[in-house]
């Protein structure tokens, strides 16, 4: 009997049982056929947030094209079910034909989010799998993961039995087939993983040997012999246009968190934001053209039904076709009252004259992010955008029409003072002043001004150019979330921001080294689950997990010295480190560096290192070129 | 020109609630290319309304909703087109042409018929005796649990039309819904409960069917569709 018929009428017990039913418009159910390759592909955070992510996407719809491959899904267990699984003794299952994990020949995690790593465990542990790679047995599923997270991949190395670094869709068939020859041909794990490793971007992290001092830092990474390559190089596709698409999306019941057809037109992002991991790591720009992208959306509304296509990228109006892109649209769309949401946008009126052509179908929010409060500090991070640029896009959009503006800015940053903060205070005052004084004038009735200020806390990421820098210490982070609360408590102003203990657990992940897998598995032996959501983090949990493996956290978030070896040294981003090293300087002394999309190159060596070319579509980048 | 559609929600789809349901009509329409009508305004929606939701959990047979369409199609047309692109579990069954000034489903539809797998307490029970006395109750009184605001008792003897021993431990009833006077599907398994001092225990919702909605004129029942109901005659093709 199949795990879901013994626990099918039970699902009235749990919450949001729509999550675990499967059965959406456009879900592929193949036949079980004995010599398919089972995939197993599991996202480790609930239905609704994981059916958002377009990496999962592309890889289901990628797989399932190939005869020879099964592709199902899997999503952590809400607390709820995951108790009931335990109570009836049951395993976790996948929602296309509800088999159980053994069934499979690949359990395939997409990992984006460091406060999810608990949830790999609950997942592995409810399909009766060990957590280390090293402990599996022989007919274990291979289990491997990838994902947007791994820069520096370490904390959770040792539960995979690879990793792939970069962008998979290329490749990924290949290695799929490549390993079923491989264990067809009878071969033991531990050799396949060898003759894995040999390929480009497959990382195995159980051949290679760390060594620390007595500190507890990093001497030495070394691969166990001298067959394997002593750094792994991320993968990218050169030509994103040609790139496999999927044009049937699966059409949850539930109201997930990006509920529309979304279209990436543009990967990849040179604008050189310092904090930036996504703008460093996805490098080059490469974008798709106009017309494969009208297509694309045309199927894709056909298929699943959808009012709203979200253009997305990392800076969706730096796309060089974006004003025609959005022109065509609104032409063919605006009768069938299909709307079009931009992902992100700029600090210029350009940017407000697309959101207003967008928008003429339905009217949302629009949302800015300048990020710091000087544009001193806007320089150290190599924003590059002045008071000014906000208050005259903030001024365009209020004349337009729009009456509310999130704000988005980030605390903690390097070499950030008193004036920074005080400039974040300044810069909502007066926009929301503007936004007053605009209303007042207009001559049809404006809704109330209102000002959602949403502030982050900057946390140093693996392979950019902050990678060195210490983490804000508690007390400092509390003292200046106090201080924007006190200046900004007031009518018109929505003021949110992170919990302090989250991201110092998240910094403590994104520089972490190996040693921190045993704190994971005993923060999820005392519990800790689904860390990312308020309602469940319990940091005195990791606390104890920390005491309990001798480890410090704070060794994690002190300040690097550049001569140290980082964790994460053997994962080559592309990126030249000397590039980082001149960035961090350029940025203690707050200078810019300019986007090399339309400048001379700035050293990064992203094309050089990974033999690859900017990618842009537009007729006026050309100009700029020649 | 408006389109009054019977349907099924059955198998899993149990378990998607009446906002997801209607969103998955919404995507369906669009993906039929149905000629839907839209609502003016800064967010414009399908013109599209239903009859009273089912809990999470319970499977419907006979399930109403009505459309408005910009252009006229045949009736077999639209409704093969929305079956195939509807997800497996939903499916049209029946429609027929309405006039705009008919009254609203939810204006219309006052009584629904449940099925009960029931659960005894203990194994010897006369299942028809207890159902007989329990429908020539004259008082059936019990909490009503309401979210957000207090509780109050509510009398059901007036608001159960009907009920049967359809076979051995499964039961039907015809209960009233509707805004002039709505009887929950449990709450008449509560009174059970109650009035046979635990010998009938509750049910969790998924033992619950809702095999039809109704209009109930001078003690019969007619569907939603029915001549008898509609107040103009329209076309059928």
């Amino acid at each position: 009997m199949k795990v879901r018929d013994k626990i099918y009428n039970k699902l009235i017990n749990v919450s949001k049982p729509e999550r675990y039913i499967g059965n959406e418009y456009n879900i592929i159910k193949k036949n079980w056929q004995k010599d398919s390759i089972k995939v197993l592909t599991a996202f480790p955070d609930v239905y609704e947030i994981g059916m958002s992510h377009l990496g999962l996407k592309i890889i289901y719809h990628l797989l399932n094209k190939e005869d020879n491959i099964i592709c199902e899904r899997v999503f952590s267990p809400w607390p709820d079910l995951e108790k009931l699984l335990r109570k009836e003794g049951l395993p976790i299952f996948s929602l296309e034909t509800n088999r159980s994990v053994d069934e499979f020949d690949i359990l395939a995690f997409t990992l984006q989010y460091e406060m999810s790593y608990t949830n790999i465990l609950t997942i592995l542990n409810l399909a009766g799998l060990n957590f280390y790679s090293s402990q599996r047995k022989e007919d274990d599923p291979l289990i491997i993961a990838g994902g947007s997270i791994v820069s520096n991949i370490e904390p959770v190395s040792l539960f995979f039995d690879f990793v792939f670094i970069g962008e998979v869709e290329d490749c990924l068939i290949d290695i799929i087939n490549r390993y079923n020859s491989l264990k067809n041909k009878g071969l033991k794990k531990k050799d396949i993983l060898k003759k894995m490793s040999k390929i480009p971007g497959i990382y195995v992290p159980s051949l290679y040997d760390i060594d620390y001092n007595n500190q507890g830092v990093i001497k030495n990474i070394e691969p166990v012999d001298n067959s394997i390559k002593d750094s792994i190089k991320r993968q990218v596709v050169s030509d994103l246009d040609q790139a496999f698409y999927p044009e049937k999306f699966l059409v949850p019941y539930m109201d997930i968190v990006h509920d529309r057809a979304v279209v990436e037109i543009s990967r990849g992002c040179t604008k050189g934001c310092r904090f930036c991991l996504a703008g460093m790591t996805y490098r080059p720009t490469r974008e798709r053209k106009k017309k494969t992208l009208l297509k694309l959306i045309e199927n894709i509304l056909k298929n699943t039904g959808y009012d709203e296509v979200s253009l997305t990228s990392l800076s969706t109006v730096d796309h060089t076709q974006i004003k025609e892109l959005i022109k065509d649209l609104t032409a063919k769309y605006e009768d069938k009252k299909i709307s079009v949401s931009l992902s992100s946008l700029r600090l210029d009126n350009f940017s407000v004259q697309l959101a207003k052509e967008v928008q003429k179908v339905r009217k949302t929010g629009l949302t800015f992010a300048p990020e710091a409060g000087t544009d001193r500090l806007r320089n150290v991070i190599n924003k590059g955008v002045s008071e000014e640029d906000l208050y005259k896009a903030v001024e365009a959009a209020f004349k337009e029409g729009w009456s509310t503006i999130k704000l988005y800015f980030m605390i903690g940053l390097p070499t950030e003072n008193r004036d920074d903060l005080i400039g974040i205070v300044n810069m909502v005052q007066t926009v929301l002043k503007r936004g007053k004084e605009i209303k007042k004038k207009a001559n049809k009735s404006m809704k109330p001004i209102r000002i959602n200020v949403g502030i982050s806390t900057f946390i140093p990421k693996a392979a950019t150019p902050f990678q060195w820098e210490a983490m804000i210490d508690k007390d400092k982070l509390k003292e200046k979330i106090y201080f924007l609360r006190s200046k900004l408590n007031r009518k018109g102003i929505n003021f949110s921001w992170n919990d302090e203990d989250l991201s110092r657990l998240e910094s403590i992940f994104s520089r972490g080294d190996r040693k921190l897998t045993d704190v994971i598995v005993s923060a999820w032996e005392k519990g800790a689950r689904f860390d990312g959501w308020g309602d469940f983090f319990d940091y005195s949990i990791w606390l104890d997990a920390f005491a309990d493996n001798d480890l410090d956290p704070n060794f994690y978030l002190r300040e690097r010295n550049m001569n140290e070896i980082l964790p994460w040294n053997h994962i080559d981003m592309g990126l030249d480190p000397e590039f980082l090293k001149k960035e961090y300087d350029k940025a203690l002394k707050s200078k810019l560096t300019p986007d090399c999309r339309f400048n001379r190159c700035k050293g990064c060596n992203i094309c050089f290192n990974l033999d690859i070319d900017l990618d842009v579509v537009g007729n006026d980048y050309n100009v700029y070129k020649s | 020109m408006y389109i009054r559609a019977e349907y099924e929600k059955r198998e899993q789809l149990k378990y998607i609630s009446h906002l997801e349901l209607m969103n998955t009509f919404r995507k369906t329409f669009r993906r039929a290319e149905i000629p839907v009508r839209y609502s003016q305004g800064y967010n414009p929606h399908i013109i599209f309304s239903m009859s009273q939701p089912l809990p999470v959990g319970v499977i419907g047979f006979h399930e109403y909703f009505d459309l408005e369409l910009k252009v006229k199609k045949s009736l077999g047309l639209i409704k093969d087109q929305i079956n195939k692109s509807l997800p497996s579990g939903l499916k049209i069954i029946d429609g027929v042409f309405i006039d705009k000034k008919e009254k609203s489903l939810q204006a219309v539809v006052n009584t629904a018929i449940y099925s009960y797998e029931m659960s005894f307490s203990s194994e010897a029970v006369e299942q028809e005796t207890i159902l007989n006395d329990f429908l020539n109750e004259k008082k059936i009184e019990i909490t009503r649990f309401r979210r957000n605001k207090e509780n109050r008792m509510i009398d059901l003897a007036t608001m159960i039309y009907n009920g049967r021993v359809l076979k051995d431990n499964i039961w039907e009833f015809t209960i009233s819904t509707g805004s002039s006077g709505n009887v929950r599907p449990q709450e008449v398994i509560r009174a059970l409960k109650l009035k046979t001092k635990g010998l009938i225990q509750e049910i969790p919702l998924v033992n619950i069917k809702r095999l039809g909605m109704f209009v109930r004129k001078d003690g019969r029942l007619y569907k939603p569709t029915n001549k008898e109901v509609l107040k103009k005659e329209v076309n059928k093709s």
